[in-house]
C-alpha cells in the first residue's frame, strides 16, 4: 500500500482511550448544555453582526499597495511552483510534493482561520484573470457569461474530491507527471472559468478559493458592503451564503479527511491485506479504496441532510433546502477534526518542505539558507500535549458547530418544532463529533 | 444571564476534559534501563508475508530486530525518519534496528509485495 503521508516519517500515536472517553461525554454534555440554556431568539444577523475595523487598519488593508503586496507573493511561489513542476527531478526531495500537498492543502486551513481569505489574496489565477482584464481593456470581474446560480459549489465540491482522490486513492500520487498534471488542469480550467464568468467564478467554482473562504468564516475577519469588521466566529460563520453545493463541499471536506485516518487504521489494513479476495484480483484494490472514499464522504452527507431534514417545517417551506441552510454548521466540526488530523504533520511536513525548497533541482544548492536545517520533531517528544490538543480541537470544532446550528434552527424552524427539530441534528453532530473522537483513537 | 450561564458551563465542561486528561494520561516511560531487544518474526513465503499489518508495542529506545525466514532474497522498508531500507537473503537472516528516538507510528513494508507487514507502536 502507499503511505498517503509519502512525505512523512513515522505517524502520531493513537490517541488514549480515556482522552478519547472524555472528549465524547464532553461533547455530548455541551450539545445538550446548549439545547437546554442557550438563548432562544437568534442572535447573530449579518446586517448588523461585528463591528468596524480600527480606522489605521482599515487603511492598510484597503489600501492598494496591500492586495498588490499579496498577489506578487502568490505569484511568486506560483512561478516558484512551476518551475520545479516543470524543471525539479522526479524525485521525493522536489519540493513540488509538500507545497502541493502540505502548504496548498493543508497549510491553506491555519492561515485561512487567522487571516481570512488567504487563497482570494493570493490566487495566482485570479492575478493571471486580473492582468488578462487589464490588458485587454475589460473588466475581471464579468465575464462573457453569468455565473448559472443552480451551479452553486458542486464544481468546486468536484474539485475538492478530485484533489482528496489524487491523495489518498491514486497509487502513484507522489511521482511528479500525475501531480504537475493535476496542477496544470486545475490553472487551465481557472482561467477558461474566469474568461467565461470572470472572478464570481472563482468565489463559487475554484475549489481551494472555496475551501479558504470558508474556513475563514470561523476568522474574525468580515466585510459588510466592503467594509472592514472585526466579528466574533460565531457571528462570521452565519454568513455563509447558502450556495447549492454547500454541503457537498462539506461533506467531501470531512469525508476525505475520516477515510484518511480511516486507511491507516489496524482494523482497515488487516482487512485489506487479508482478504482473499482483495489479493486475489488485480483490480480490486483500487476499487475497493475508491469505493471507501466515495462512500465515507456520501454516508457524511447522507447522515448530515437527514439530520437537518427530520423537523417540523412552515407550511410551504422546501424541506429540501435545509441541508444547505445548516451546511455551514458542520464546518466548525471539519475544522476541529482537521487540524486534529494534521497538527503535527503540518508542522514537521511543513518545515521539511521549507528546507526541500532551498534545493529545488536536488543539486545540493541552498538558495534560501534553509537546506541545513533539521525538522523540530516537537510533538514526537510530547504526545500527550498533542492528543490533548487533538481532542480539545475536535471538542471545541463540536461546540461552535452546535450554537451555529441552534441559531439557524430558531430562526428557520417555527416555534413548536424549534426544540425537537433541532434533535436530528446534534444527533448528526455528536455521531460526527464521537466518530471523529474513535478514528483518532485507532489511528 | 442566559448567555453568561451557558458559558459558565461550557468552560466548565472544558476545564473537565482537561482535568481528565491531566490524570489519565502521562510521558513519563521509565527507558534509562537497558532494554531487551524486540524480536519479530517475519515469513515470506511465495509471494505471501506474515504477519499481516499487525500492530507490535516499542518503547523509546528499544532496538527491533526481524527474524526473516523467506523463500528468495528481498529487502524491507521501514518508515522512520529517516527511512532505512534492509536488505533479506534466501533462507534466514536477522536485521537489527537500532532504538527509536521518539514516539510515533512506523510502517514496515515490502514495497515489492505492496503490503505492511507490521506497524510499530513506538510510545
Amino acid at each position: 500500500m502507499i503511505s498517503a503521508h509519502g512525505i512523512g516519517g513515522a505517524r502520531d500515536l493513537p490517541i488514549s482511550p480515556e482522552l478519547a472517553i472524555a472528549g465524547a461525554v464532553a461533547a455530548l454534555t455541551v450539545s445538550f448544555t446548549v439545547l437546554a440554556v442557550a438563548w432562544r431568539k437568534p442572535r447573530y444577523d449579518e446586517a448588523t453582526s461585528g463591528r468596524p475595523a480600527p480606522g489605521w487598519l482599515t487603511g492598510i488593508v484597503d489600501a492598494r499597495w496591500w492586495s498588490v503586496l499579496w498577489r506578487v507573493v502568490g505569484f511568486l511561489l506560483f512561478l516558484y511552483t512551476a518551475m520545479v513542476a516543470v524543471f525539479g527531478k522526479d524525485l521525493l526531495t522536489n519540493p513540488l510534493f509538500g507545497i502541493f500537498y502540505v502548504w496548498w492543502w493543508v497549510a491553506l486551513v491555519p492561515l485561512s482561520l487567522l487571516f481570512g481569505r488567504v487563497w482570494r489574496a493570493i490566487s495566482p489565477v485570479r492575478t493571471i484573470n486580473l492582468l488578462f482584464a487589464r490588458l485587454s481593456g475589460g473588466d475581471p470581474d464579468t465575464g462573457l457569461y453569468r455565473y448559472p446560480e443552480r451551479l452553486g459549489h458542486w464544481p468546486a465540491a468536484v474539485g475538492l474530491y478530485a484533489f482528496v482522490w489524487l491523495e489518498l486513492i491514486y497509487p502513484h500520487n507522489s511521482d511528479l507527471g500525475p501531480v504537475r498534471l493535476w496542477a496544470a488542469v486545475y490553472v487551465a480550467l481557472m482561467l477558461v472559468g474566469g474568461v467565461l464568468f470572470g472572478n464570481v467564478f472563482y468565489e463559487r467554482a475554484d475549489p481551494f478559493e472555496v475551501y479558504s473562504s470558508l474556513v475563514a468564516k470561523l476568522s474574525v475577519w468580515g466585510r459588510r458592503d466592503g467594509a472592514l469588521l472585526l466579528r466574533s466566529p460565531l457571528a462570521n460563520l452565519d454568513t455563509v451564503p447558502p450556495r447549492p453545493g454547500l454541503g457537498a463541499v462539506t461533506s467531501v471536506l470531512f469525508g476525505s479527511t475520516a477515510f484518511d485516518s480511516f486507511k491507516d487504521s489496524a482494523h482497515w489494513l488487516r482487512f485489506f491485506q487479508g482478504s482473499d479476495f482483495i489479493n486475489e484480483h488485480g483490480w480490486a484494490p483500487n476499487v475497493v479504496n475508491n469505493l471507501a472514499l466515495l462512500g465515507f464522504c456520501l454516508a457524511v452527507g447522507a447522515i448530515f441532510s437527514l439530520g437537518t431534514v427530520l423537523t417540523g417545517v412552515e407550511p410551504g417551506f422546501r424541506r429540501r433546502s435545509l441541508p444547505t441552510l445548516f451546511a455551514h454548521s458542520i464546518v466548525p466540526i471539519i475544522v476541529g477534526y482537521i487540524i486534529a488530523h494534521y497538527l503535527s504533520y503540518l508542522l514537521e511536513a511543513g518545515e521539511a518542505t521549507l528546507i526541500k525548497m532551498s534545493d529545488p533541482f536536488s543539486d545540493g544548492s541552498n538558495w534560501f539558507g534553509t537546506a541545513n536545517w533539521k525538522v523540530d520533531y516537537y510533538f514526537a517528544y510530547h504526545p500527550t500535549l498533542l492528543a490533548d490538543l487533538k481532542v480539545l480541537s475536535v471538542v471545541l470544532g463540536h461546540v461552535v458547530g452546535v450554537i451555529a446550528a441552534h441559531d439557524r434552527a430558531i430562526k428557520l424552524l417555527p416555534r413548536r418544532h424549534q426544540l425537537t427539530g433541532q434533535l436530528p441534528l446534534l444527533f448528526a453532530m455528536v455521531a460526527f463529533t464521537i466518530g471523529g473522537l474513535w478514528l483518532l483513537f485507532s489511528a | 444571564m442566559r448567555k453568561l450561564r451557558y458559558f459558565t458551563a461550557v468552560i466548565a465542561v472544558l476545564v473537565g476534559v482537561l482535568t481528565l486528561t491531566a490524570c489519565g494520561s502521562d510521558d513519563s516511560a521509565a527507558s534509562s534501563s537497558p532494554q531487551d531487544t524486540k524480536t519479530i518474526d517475519v515469513k515470506f513465503e511465495g509471494g505471501k508475508v506474515t504477519p499481516n499489518g499487525e500492530r507490535v508495542d516499542v518503547a523509546v529506545g528499544q532496538p527491533v530486530e526481524f527474524l526473516v525466514t523467506a523463500d528468495a532474497p528481498g529487502e524491507i522498508h521501514v518508515h522512520s525518519d529517516p527511512e532505512q531500507q534492509l536488505e533479506y537473503e534466501k533462507g534466514t537472516t536477522i536485521l537489527k534496528l537500532d532504538g527509536f528516538k521518539t514516539a510515533g507510528i512506523i510502517e514496515v513494508e515490502s514495497h515489492a509485495l505492496e503490503k505492511t507487514i507490521v506497524q510499530l507502536e513506538v510510545r
